[in-house]
């Protein structure tokens, strides 16, 4: 589903069977190439820019869907084309901040809609990130999308039976919305826990 | 507030990643410390819980909507060092699955949301509502320490963006506070509104965590404030410097042109300024302080609004739309 | 004969007050399969989660509960949390991993089986429910059906001797339900089923127990107590049509289909 605004179907392509450890190291040496160099390399930046295409486009991912992420940069880069009117002399001009922005975000839309989540969990419990963040971010990412559903029922729900109008209504019941969430997510926890030691989990 | 790549420099980030992961760090040890098993899923689930929450509009005006952050709403439902790491986890989340926040700014963004609003606001909420005791000090604390998050956030953002040089102080500062004193009072209320929703219906979630997380031991205080304090020095400090020429120099230093007369921007430079008040950095801590105290009292009303007065004499009515009445 | 589960007069009350079960005693047979009836609310959940000792929260070895003649302590509750296996109401709550192999895995692992032995057990269950080229979709693409199939390969992975499960078949499409009836057929575990779904105690429980306000009122053939109208209506139940369709011997027939 796409209601998170992800990637439809996971689409096989030479990308996407890379090994995440792989793709992760490329595109962290990429991003942080990209964003400390000085700009008078240019080579390296249009260097990347080559390679990302390549991957893009050897990954099937659809170009318009790259793009309207990409788009999502433009009110920093607009802000900061703002702020340097007023600063002629910055020290970086927004031309400069755009293309490096560009670039780092294509890398980790690039990198993050061609890797399952769990292989990117591998990579960091192979890096010895504590176990209880990586239980946290697997439990997140598990019931994101099960939270998410229950959000929009709930709304529909709502919707259904609010004929009234007015900003104050419609905060007191996406309060009242978010409150159930965190109750039913909260009575949900401990049903997983008890799910968990039901086969065993210590 | 998610600062993209290519926005601030090597230093910047290496600064604010070393003290993310520090803050991190300690957050983690303190819930496997003291968070009971039983709740263990309860991290993973509050994360998954603020993202769904952060995407329902707050309708504003004109289209524009606010949204929740939830730092202070989490550290006020399950404790300061849970809210850490559920905020740390959703921030992560959110850099590499929807690429809202780059990879190398993620320890600046971890470390203004997740370390700075968070155990900042928490810690204001817990100073406020020891002195109102009552659920209405409570939501009133709630909105007042959510605006603050918001606000603390937007400093350290902006110290950012100055010690890299992509944005000068004098931009920065002014414009990231001014808009986040507005979007602040969104997190502010929000909070307030769902915090309260959760305690009308199930009130043993509201009063937090319980003793075991709802205090931090001594050494984790000692440990947070130290990395805060010192975040604070880093990013924000150099900028607002109490000597009256410390901006010039900073600006020297950083070789930005920075003579108010070429600045098209006259006017948020100098509003901060009051009357009488020679030194700007003295001028901008005071009218930041006014406009603290302004919030709240916004607050102090919010919270009379929505929570009717206890007990048979001089009782408000209750809110009349119906829809929390539980 | 040791009996595969046997309560005395068993008591429990939520913290909130509640009193869920007010002495309840039933005896399973190793291998029988056991449908447990009654309205919502009557402490069906609650009895289950009484059986791998999630309740009572603070365990206390009286003699109440015994599995396979033995009361559940701290002791031994990772022996007993092996023996019986839950199937829990919603599987969401369930299928906490990301993807069905690894949500199957789980059980295995907590046992501290090698790599070898789990991926054989793995593909072992996913197959038996018939999701073998399911293994490595994420858990939450899954139909409600398949939820349920992967739950339950999950907990066969464990492989117990006593199966619980808490209304598998609710929410299911007539396909999704006759599947599932005829994989528990499959199972010899000794089963107790707690259900809303009374077709499927007439197909698959030659015994029934009915549970209201937190006691058995009933408890025996099913096909008797299922016909007994008014038993059923007291408590929240009804006289299911199929059984003017149904011969004594309707079990057999409808495992032809």
């Amino acid at each position: 589903m796409n209601l998170l605004g992800q990637q439809p179907a996971q689409r096989q392509s030479p990308i996407h069977r890379l090994p995440a450890g792989l793709k992760l190291g490329v595109a962290l040496t990429l991003i942080l190439g990209t964003a400390l160099m000085p700009t008078e390399r240019l080579a390296w930046l249009a260097g990347v820019a080559a390679l990302l295409v390549i991957v893009a486009l050897l990954s099937r991912i659809s170009p318009w869907f790259l793009l309207q992420r990409l788009l999502m940069l433009s009110p920093f880069v607009v802000s900061v084309a703002l702020a340097n009117t007023f600063q002629p002399a910055a020290r970086a001009s927004w031309r400069e901040v755009a293309v490096r922005g560009v670039l780092c975000l294509a890398t980790v839309i690039l990198v993050s809609n061609t890797t399952p989540f769990s292989e990117l969990l591998r990579v960091l419990r192979q890096m010895r990130v504590p176990a209880l963040l990586i239980t946290t971010l697997a439990l997140m990412l598990r019931y994101l999308f099960v939270l998410a559903d229950e959000t929009q029922r709930m709304r529909r729900a709502r919707a259904s039976r609010t004929f009234a109008r007015g900003r104050g209504v419609a905060w007191r019941t996406l309060a009242t919305v978010a409150g159930q969430l965190f109750i039913r997510a909260s009575e949900r926890a401990e049903r997983i826990y008890d799910a968990m030691c039901a086969r065993g989990w210590k | 507030m998610h600062i993209p790549d290519g926005f601030i420099d090597a230093k910047t980030a290496v600064a604010a990643a070393s003290l993310s992961v520090a803050g991190v760090g300690l957050a983690l040890r303190q819930v496997r410390k003291e968070l009971p098993p039983r709740r263990a899923p309860l991290l993973g689930l509050s994360a998954a819980f603020l993202f769904a929450a952060q995407m329902l509009n707050f309708p504003v005006a004109g289209g524009t909507s606010g949204h929740l952050l939830g730092g202070v709403l989490v550290a006020a439902l399950l404790g300061p060092a849970a809210a850490v790491v559920v905020l740390t986890t959703v921030l992560i989340v959110q850099c590499f699955l929807f690429a809202d926040g780059g990879v190398l700014a993620l320890g600046a963004n971890v470390f203004n949301m997740a370390l700075l609003g968070t155990l900042g606001g928490w810690a204001i909420f817990r100073a406020v509502s020891s002195c109102l005791p009552t659920l209405r000090g409570q939501v009133t604390a709630l909105a007042f320490a959510g605006w603050c998050s918001t606000v603390l956030a937007s400093l350290a953002c902006a110290g950012q963006l100055a010690w890299s040089g992509t944005v000068a102080w004098s931009v920065a500062f002014p414009a990231m506070a001014g808009v986040h004193m507005l979007i602040g009072v969104g997190e502010g209320v929000i909070s307030a509104l769902v915090f309260l929703a959760i305690a009308r219906t199930r009130p043993d979630l509201a009063s937090g965590a319980g003793p075991d997380l709802a205090s931090l031991r001594t050494r984790g205080f000692i440990g947070f404030g130290l990395i805060v304090s010192l975040g604070l020095a880093i990013f924000v400090a150099p900028f607002s410097s109490p000597w009256p020429d410390g901006l010039e120099a900073v600006a020297a230093k950083l070789d930005l042109e920075h003579k108010a007369g070429d600045s098209f921007l006259p006017a948020p430079a100098s509003g901060y300024s009051m009357p009488g008040l020679k030194s700007p950095a003295v001028a901008t801590a005071a009218a930041g302080a006014v406009g603290a105290l302004v919030v709240f009292g916004l607050a102090l009303l919010l919270g009379r609004a929505l929570v009717p007065a206890p007990g048979p004499s001089g009782r408000e009515p209750a809110p009349t739309n119906g829809i929390n009445a539980n | 004969m040791k009996h595969a589960i046997e309560i005395t007069n068993l008591r429990y009350r939520y913290v909130d007050g509640t009193q869920a079960l007010r002495g309840v005693s039933l005896r399973v047979a190793p291998g029988e399969c056991v449908g447990l009836l009654g309205p919502n609310g009557s402490g069906k959940s609650t009895l289950l989660l009484h059986l791998n000792g999630i309740l009572p929260e603070k365990l206390v070895a009286d003699g109440t509960l015994r599995i396979q003649g033995e009361a559940i302590r701290a002791e031994n509750l990772e022996n007993v949390r092996r023996q019986v296996g839950v199937l829990f109401q919603d599987p969401d709550d369930q299928l906490f991993c990301a993807t069905v192999a690894e949500d199957v895995a789980f059980g295995p692992q907590q046992l501290g089986l090698s790599d070898a032995e789990i991926k054989t057990r793995v593909e072992a269950c996913l197959a038996r429910v018939g999701l073998e080229h399911h293994a490595h979709r994420a858990t939450h693409h899954l139909s409600h059906g398949e939820k349920r199939r992967a739950c339950l390969a999950g907990v066969l992975a464990c492989e117990p001797t006593i199966l619980v499960l808490d209304e598998p078949t609710s929410g299911l499409d007539p396909r999704g339900r006759r599947e599932f009836k005829a994989l528990l057929r499959t199972i010899p575990a000794t089963k107790l089923i707690a259900t809303h779904d009374l077709e499927l105690v007439v197909e698959l429980c030659p015994r029934a127990i009915v549970l209201d306000h937190g006691l058995i009122v009933a408890d025996g053939p099913t096909l008797e107590l299922l016909s007994n109208e008014e038993l059923m209506l007291a408590h929240g139940l009804e006289r299911p049509h199929m059984l003017e369709h149904v011969h004594p011997h309707a079990g057999r027939e409808m495992q032809r289909r």
